[in-house]
């Protein structure tokens, strides 16, 4: 399962995915699906594995601004519900 | 040649410098414009060195790192989020055409903290007598003239105290002198990347710790259907296509100092000063802008006599020497000096300047003086 944890910014994107990869979580900056975006480009971290302690690292560290989303098999997204966030 | 107007800009730099911008126009794209490989390399340099410079000058959150064109550049921001017509603006007698042209320009009410040259009491003083009138304080950290280190720490305490904004012009300080953006508690702290920082002419970092107004709008590969700028750092500030080349030479030139360390750069600039100093002194017909040693960084300004400074810089030049001569862009400064009428010759240092190149030009002044 691919995660997306939309960000505010590129930078804020960036510091995201260092901070969860310094913490041992495999992350990477990725160009944010058009239809995820409300107001225009923008950009998210996606993780394969550990979401919910990934949302409390980033939560702690002020560096959760956006939604999370996982993408389901054929390609489209929903929002991540709470049980999500326990993976 | 010898060169010796590195405070305008450093010209001998790293060898990664250049290494790392050729590396960066063969293989990086544009950062936030795109999420191909040749994209996510340019945003993946220009984070780093976001990082690095937050990590040198003690800011908390890269994204408060901002990338502009030089100093003057920032500067313009800073003043132009924090001035309008009719504020009162107190600056010291060093500041530089970056500061007060936008000022004047701005219509902002100047008020000027005037002190003698070297001394940082009397500076202080200066700023005390005249804060009450205040709404925004703009203060150079070292003068570009005469390397006069001001007080600006304590300037920044009395800012504080009397919550009155800060915004520090750290061109001549940054990599040599100690920045520390949380200790000044500043509102901006701007800098050139082309000088101490060792990295190419048109980069520049404005230290961020307000959001500050756009100078220039555009895109900025974020929140695209919104018409206004974004409302969050760096995208605010950074309207149109980075300079990824040279953001790649100042991540060289800054990793260049943290590597070396900013106190054994300071100390190299004062053996050389020194050395000047104690040189050029007692030469006859030579009026040198010396002061006590820990008031002065790797900047010296002289007179020869009577001769005209720019003939003398000439001269100069034709044998060799590169150094800066007459009002060195900062009118106020040679007013509180007393030498606006002459202009002065300048010598300014560089991790790269050796000892023997400096004797070689002090052998030539003196020459010239006979």
């Amino acid at each position: 399962m691919k995660y997306l944890i939309m960000c505010k910014s590129l930078t804020n994107a960036q510091r995201a995915s260092l901070l969860l990869e310094r913490r041992g979580i495999g992350a990477a900056v990725v160009k944010a699906p058009h239809s995820l975006r409300a107001g225009g480009c923008g950009y998210a971290v996606s993780l394969y594995r550990r979401l919910g302690e990934a949302v409390s690292i980033l939560k702690s560290a002020d560096l959760l601004t956006g939604k999370v989303y996982l993408r389901r098999e054929d390609g489209s997204y929903q929002e991540a519900a709470a049980d999500d966030l326990s993976r | 040649m010898i060169y010796l107007d590195n405070a305008a800009t450093t010209l001998i730099k790293p060898v990664t410098v250049a290494q790392a911008m050729l590396n960066a126009m063969r293989s990086c794209a544009s950062p936030g414009r795109g999420g191909h490989r040749a994209a996510m390399r340019a945003s993946e340099l220009v984070y780093r060195c976001r990082e690095q410079a937050a990590e040198l000058f003690g800011v908390p959150d890269p994204a408060c790192v901002v990338f502009t064109m030089n100093a003057t550049h920032g500067l313009n921001i800073a003043i132009r989020s924090l001035a309008k017509a009719g504020t009162p603006v107190l600056i010291s007698g060093y500041e530089h055409n970056a500061v007060t042209r936008p000022l004047r320009q701005l219509g902002a009410k100047l008020l000027i903290a005037e002190s003698p040259l070297f001394d940082r009491e009397a500076c202080l003083r200066a700023f005390e007598e005249r804060i009450g009138g205040a709404e925004l304080v703009v203060c150079t950290m070292v003068s570009n003239v005469f390397g006069f280190i001001l007080p600006v720490y304590d300037i920044a305490a009395l800012c504080a105290d009397r919550g009155v904004p800060l915004i520090v012009d750290a061109s001549q300080a940054a990599g040599i002198l100690e920045v520390d953006f949380r200790r000044l508690g500043a509102a901006f702290v701007a800098m050139p990347g082309h000088k101490g920082l060792l990295g190419p002419q048109g980069t520049g970092l404005l230290l961020c710790g307000e959001r500050g107004e756009p100078l220039l709008a555009g895109g900025s590969g974020s929140d695209s259907l919104l018409q206004e700028m974004p409302a969050y750092l760096p995208d605010r500030l950074e309207a149109g296509t980075h300079n990824v080349p040279g953001i790649a030479g100042l991540l060289a030139g800054i990793e260049y100092i943290r590597s070396r360390g900013p106190d054994s750069i300071m100390e190299h600039e004062r053996g050389l000063l020194r050395t000047a100093v104690s040189q050029l002194r007692d030469c006859g017909g030579l009026e040198l802008f010396a002061g006590p040693e820990e008031t002065q960084s790797g900047v010296l300004s002289f007179r020869m006599g009577g001769m005209d400074c720019d003939e003398a810089a000439r001269q100069l030049s034709e044998r060799g020497i590169c150094l800066r001569s007459g009002l060195h862009c900062a009118p106020l400064a040679h007013r509180s000096a007393g030498t606006v009428d002459t202009g002065t010759l300048r010598i300014s240092f560089s991790p790269f300047v050796s000892e023997q190149e400096l004797n070689g030009c002090c052998k030539i002044i003196k020459e010239m003086l006979n």
